[in-house]
């Protein structure tokens, strides 16, 4: 590739000699220089044993056995000899790793890629270029499955500068990265280095100590002991298996709490629902009487005020409620009263999941919204709570709003004679839209006659205000009366990722590529909580259901999920686990477990109560998973993505799976050919490995393919339809 | 294994005026290019997950380029990716380029201005129906992939997998619908009922079952796909197309019914009633029976639009459509262009009165006068005629009123006018029922536009 360069450079280059300088003169002297080398020694040796200086002759015969016949050292510890020392030794440890006993191997396994990490960003900044090149990409491969995004960010990491400033390269050097380990493979791994000291084993000692945090693991206690580990590990891939706590944030499993002297009890959560504002208590239970009185139940039906005692009633006793006066809310008014009538009502009249039973995942029913002629121009899409307004925000700045129900969106400032037509488009933001969000509604539900309905929902339970942000870091308001923009917030320095209204509304939190979240009300301007930790963007943003906790989850460089506090403004849960960047979180209605997905196509639930994983759900490509959402009992989640499919998933935690599949894989009659093999999950994962297809697990109830239409929102609604939006490509 | 070479830096410097740069100063630059352009880059991949798309695009850089502080390249924006051309500078050297089409101003200026893009939609249609995907053009065909794609586990679902016809299992993909025995047995009875020629009693019996009874939503299916059998087959009797009308009269009369979803199954049977070729047979019937058949479909036709058209946005343009296009073919018979008017009258009202019929009034006239001179169509052409009459009348609705006092001329210039605007033979007949109003409400048409 290099060509020699034209005559007319090298001489506007100046003096030729400049560049080659330093090279020739190490090769020149080769012949000449070697011959009077030897001869010196011969000659200075003679003179001493003549001069009878014994000791000084001995000393120089063991010096110069250190010296090759050129005359250069020969370097007898791979530590010193510069930017070369970092290939063999990391050669070395890897070696051992992976041939040593298979029952530390799932544990180191998992100080490689934090070696390799500082190894080459240290060569890197001791300028070794070239050594850092060619370190790099003999390395990376091993890596690129489950690391390819940060691969990607440091590969051009060339010169120390560059550490400095790279935001990934900095958060590493800047922390320690924390890896897991049980005594026994700690002490061996060091009685390992400490024996190959020479080769190699004292370079990686010093980055062990300088930049890794071995956090000692108890396998007889910790539920992930190394029984688990070795069967999981038989699921997982060759890499091992990642231990909860792993990563830079340093914190124990589940808790926020990186302080290394703190106990590892979790701090516990309130996540039972907030309790009722006793006055909208009361107006709801007389509304519902009312309703109830005017329509009676239906035989077996319970009344609606029944229904609300018992939706008040069924805290279980274990959750504490999060305290009604520390998150203050203006007074109720006569449209929460309405909304709160409409909610008791579709919980009593929905379509019930509870639960799988006898192994047959619920049959969902999904309404798929496709938008055509988008020239994929399409950010995101948005449905309202009460199911008549579908919003989409654009890569060309405006927002456009539909009504699902062919009603045209009038607005009390249109010009006399206006027709209006049943889309609106919002026109404000100077920069690509990246979410939107209505304010609570619920949906009137339709009295199943003979068609007598008018299709419009009261307007008492509407909503009235929609949020948008963009990359132009502003977050707006608008006004879905009067179709125009109310607020502008500012306060983010980057774009503006997400933004969600509270589940009770007046509340909205946002994320931002600046590294924060920020909780809002909307009548200020200026934020009122910083959510301040994560190490890279904070991607996609969600509410806890009672409106106390918030979720976010970041990207690459950080790839964790958070659970924050509202009141208090920190961290109370880091879950740590994902391999690609977090793509869309939620959290199940009944407060307890949260799924988080990626865009290498997994989906994390994580109990809040115990911090811990509890499932790890695959099958979706690559390429983003972009919306979760919940059945109403928790039971059934939901996702779409990129892949132009929507998935069912069922939720129950493993364990009742695991052992139902070893009962029926001993019977062996009602499973399907291809896993009747191996017996259980791990079997279908093996088979599905083997194939080029993603993995598929057996939790997946069922997968909707699309025609071309990438899948950008799925939303339960309260009576448990799923709405799904899409965006038609036509050049795919 | 570098992108950017030191010598492009060279090239650079010299470009600019820098004719000597130190070697190291080179690969130092060189590396540090190479770096910042896959700084660029990382960024411009999170704005493109971010617009959910799976090609970066030139606004992604340019993104990318504000949030790193840099003034974006301007110039290259484009919805589409980029073409780029190749082309080769020495062996083993290709240059890439951005193929800029070179454009004839003179041309461009003259050229007809571009199709607007269209406008963007949405639809919507059921993906999954209780866990099963319906095949509808909507939905992808199930492929061979689609086996792969669901949970071979223990834990799949597979019933569900059966349902949707992946199961190897030789499982016919039908879901059958339970009908119990008294429905099966209340259907059979009903269905001889409505077509009971001899008795009366029995009839009207059966059709005040069916406008009351409550339990009878299973059974919509049935009743309808029975109506669309027996006006298909009995074109030629006056009487069971009128039993079918009133058996889908009656179901939409029962309140109990949600006939929403059957509405496009019904209609079609109704359309049939109201613009059929031929109906009946005129010579055990009677030549003008099938006028009564048509009112009654087209009452029934305004019905099910009151009823239905505010849920299905597309059910009235739809039937207008076929009403009017039925209306514009002369070769179909007077009834056909009867019952064509009396449909236009009742789904579009006044506004589609004045929109579609009373343009084409003109040249349909033609067709009349021919009709009004042969005596064997005379009677049905009269039947047209009191159809355009009462499609006229509508257009008093919204006529603007005070006519008279706007000075209308009178007399022959009336007449005139008239004929201009409806033609011989219905001009003349307005003309005969001396109705000023009506007059002043026809011939306001061109005040309106």
């Amino acid at each position: 590739m290099a060509q020699p360069p034209p005559p007319s450079r090298t001489a506007s280059v100046g003096p030729p000699n400049v560049g080659g300088m330093g090279a020739p003169p190490a090769s020149t002297p080769g012949g000449p220089g070697q011959n009077s080398q030897q001869n010196l020694n011969q000659i200075v040796l003679e003179y001493l044993n003549k001069k009878g200086y014994n000791r000084t002759e001995a000393m120089l015969r063991k010096e110069s056995l250190n010296v090759d016949p050129n005359g250069i050292p020969v370097i007898g510890k791979v530590a010193d000899s510069g930017g070369k020392k970092w290939s063999p030794s990391f050669r070395l440890v890897k070696n051992w790793i992976e041939h040593g006993l298979d029952i530390y191997k799932a544990e180191l396994v998992r100080l490689e890629w934090p070696v390799f990490v500082y190894a080459f960003l240290e060569c890197v900044c001791e300028c070794f270029y070239d050594e850092a090149q060619a370190f790099f990409n003999e390395y990376k491969g091993d890596f690129e499955e489950e690391r390819g995004q940060e691969l990607q960010q440091l590969a051009r990491i060339s010169l120390p500068e560059h550490v400095q400033e790279n935001k990934l390269a900095k958060t590493y050097r800047e922390h320690q990265y924390a890896v897991a380990l049980s005594s026994m493979a700690n002490a061996t791994l060091v009685e390992f280095l400490e024996a190959r000291e020479r080769d190699g084993g004292s370079v990686i000692s010093t980055i062990l100590q300088n930049h890794i945090k071995i956090v000692p693991m108890n396998r007889a206690t910790t539920a992930r002991g190394l029984q688990k580990l070795m069967e999981e590990k038989e699921v997982e891939n060759k890499r091992g298996v990642m231990w909860q706590g792993e990563g830079i944030p340093g914190h124990y499993p589940g808790s926020a709490n990186t302080d290394p002297n703190a106990s590892s009890a979790l701090s516990k959560l309130a996540l039972a629902a907030m309790p009722m504002d006793p006055d909208l208590m009361e107006d709801v239970r007389a509304d519902l009487g009312q309703e109830d009185s005017l329509h009676p139940p239906a035989p077996g039906q319970n009344s609606l005020v029944d229904q609300f005692e018992q939706n008040i009633k069924q805290e279980p006793q274990d959750d504490a409620a999060p305290n009604r006066d520390a998150i203050p809310f203006p007074p109720s008014t006569a449209r929460d009263v309405a909304m709160e009538v409409q909610k008791v009502r579709e919980n009593r009249d929905r379509f019930r999941i509870e639960g799988r039973t006898g192994g047959v995942g619920p049959g969902l029913s999904v309404t798929m919204f496709t938008f055509h002629n988008t020239f994929d121009s399409v950010n995101c899409i948005e449905f309202s709570g009460d199911h008549t307004l579908a919003a989409i925000g654009t890569a060309e700045s405006y927002i456009r709003v539909w009504s699902l129900d062919n009603r045209a969106l009038a607005s009390p400032h249109d010009p006399p004679g206006f027709q209006a037509s049943s889309s609106r488009r919002l026109i404000g933001h100077s920069g690509p839209v990246y979410g939107l969000s209505f304010s609570p509604s619920a949906a009137v539900p339709e009295p199943a006659t003979n068609g007598y309905t008018t299709g419009a929902s009261s307007p008492d339970s509407q909503p009235r205000y929609m949020l948008s942000c963009s990359a132009d870091s502003t977050i707006r308001l608008w006004s879905l009366d009067t179709w125009t923009n109310l607020v502008v917030y500012r306060s983010h320095n980057s774009p503006v990722w997400d933004v969600r209204f509270s589940p009770q509304g007046h509340y909205f939190v946002s994320c931002s590529a600046d590294r924060t979240a920020r909780l809002w009300s909307t009548p200020q301007i200026a934020p009122l909580r910083l959510f301040v930790g994560h190490d890279s963007d904070v991607e996609t943003i969600a509410w806890h259901p009672n409106g106390a906790y918030i979720f976010t989850g970041s990207g690459v460089g950080d790839k964790t999920l958070r659970v924050w506090s509202v009141t208090r403004g920190e961290q109370v849960r880091i879950f740590t686990g994902h391999t690609g960047n977090i793509t869309a979180v939620a959290c199940a209605p009944n407060g307890h477990v949260v799924a988080s997905a990626d865009d290498k196509g997994e989906i994390m639930l994580w109990d809040l109560r115990t911090g811990q994983r509890t499932k790890t759900l695959k099958g979706h490509g690559r390429g983003g998973i972009w919306s979760l959402d919940w059945s109403v009992e928790s039971s059934v989640l939901v996702s779409g993505g990129a892949d132009k499919t929507v998935r069912v998933w069922d939720v129950q935690p493993n364990k009742e799976t695991q052992a139902k599949a070893n009962g029926e894989s001993g019977g062996g009659a009602k499973i399907d050919g291809s896993s009747v093999g191996g017996g259980g999950g791990g079997a279908v994962s093996k088979t599905g490995g083997k194939t080029k297809g993603p993995v598929v697990s057996p939790d997946q109830i069922s997968c909707f393919q699309t025609k071309k239409s990438p899948v950008y929102k799925v939303r339960f609604t309260q009576m448990n339809l799923v709405m799904a939006g899409g965006a038609y490509l036509e050049l795919a | 294994m570098s992108v950017w070479n030191p010598e492009n830096v060279t090239d650079v410097a010299e470009s600019i005026g820098i004719a000597s740069l130190n070697r190291d100063v080179v690969e130092h630059l060189a590396r540090d290019v190479e770096y910042r352009m896959s700084q660029v880059l990382n960024e411009a991949l999170k704005f493109m997950r971010h617009a959910k798309r799976t090609t970066l695009t030139t606004q992604d850089i340019s993104q990318a380029l504000r949030l790193l502080d840099v003034e974006p390249l301007y110039g290259y924006e484009s919805t589409r990716p980029l073409r780029f051309g190749e082309a080769s500078i020495g062996p083993g050297q290709p240059l890439f380029y951005v193929e800029d089409e070179e454009v004839d101003f003179e041309k461009l200026i003259n050229a007809p201005l571009p199709k607007v893009p269209r406008e963007m939609s949405f639809t919507a249609h059921w993906l999954a129906v209780e866990g099963v995907q319906p095949s509808i053009p909507q939905n992808p065909l199930t492929d061979p992939r689609s086996a792969e794609l669901a949970a071979k586990g223990s834990g799949a679902n597979n019933t569900l997998a059966a349902i949707s016809g992946n199961d190897n299992v030789s499982v016919k993909p039908l879901v059958k619908h339970v009908l119990s025995k008294e429905l099966q047995l209340y259907f059979s009875r009903i269905s001889t009922a409505i077509l009971d020629r001899t008795n009366d009693d029995y009839r009207s019996a059966a059709f005040a079952s069916l406008r009351t009874d409550t339990g009878l939503h299973q059974l919509i299916p049935y009743f309808v796909q029975f109506v669309a059998d027996k006006v298909t087959h009995n074109l030629k009797s006056i009487f069971v197309l009128t039993q079918s009308m009133q058996l889908i009269a009656a179901l939409l009369e029962n309140q109990s019914l949600y006939l929403a979803p059957y509405i496009p199954g019904v209609v079609p049977s109704v359309l049939t009633c109201l613009i059929g070729k031929h109906l009946g047979t005129p010579a055990v019937d009677g030549p003008t029976t099938h006028f009564a058949l048509r009112d009654y479909a087209s009452s029934l036709l305004s019905k099910i639009a009151r009823q239905y058209g505010p849920t299905s946005s597309t059910l009235k343009p739809r039937i207008a459509r076929s009403c009017l296009k039925h209306f514009l073919d002369s070769h179909k018979p007077f009834g056909t262009h009867y019952g064509a008017l009396l449909g236009l009258t009742t789904i579009a009202g006044s506004q589609g009165v004045r929109a579609l019929i009373l343009p084409n009034l003109k040249a349909y006239d033609a067709h009349l006068q021919e009709g009004m001179k042969d005596e064997g169509k005379k009677e049905q052409a009269e039947f047209v005629v009191s159809a355009v009459l009462k499609a006229l009348e509508s257009l008093l609705e919204d006529a603007m009123g005070g006519a008279a006092a706007n000075g209308h001329p009178k007399g022959e210039a009336v007449r005139e006018r008239l004929v201009e605007v409806l033609g011989e033979v219905v001009g003349g007949r307005v003309l005969e029922g001396g109705r000023q109003e009506l007059i002043a409400a026809v011939l306001e048409r061109d005040l309106v536009v």
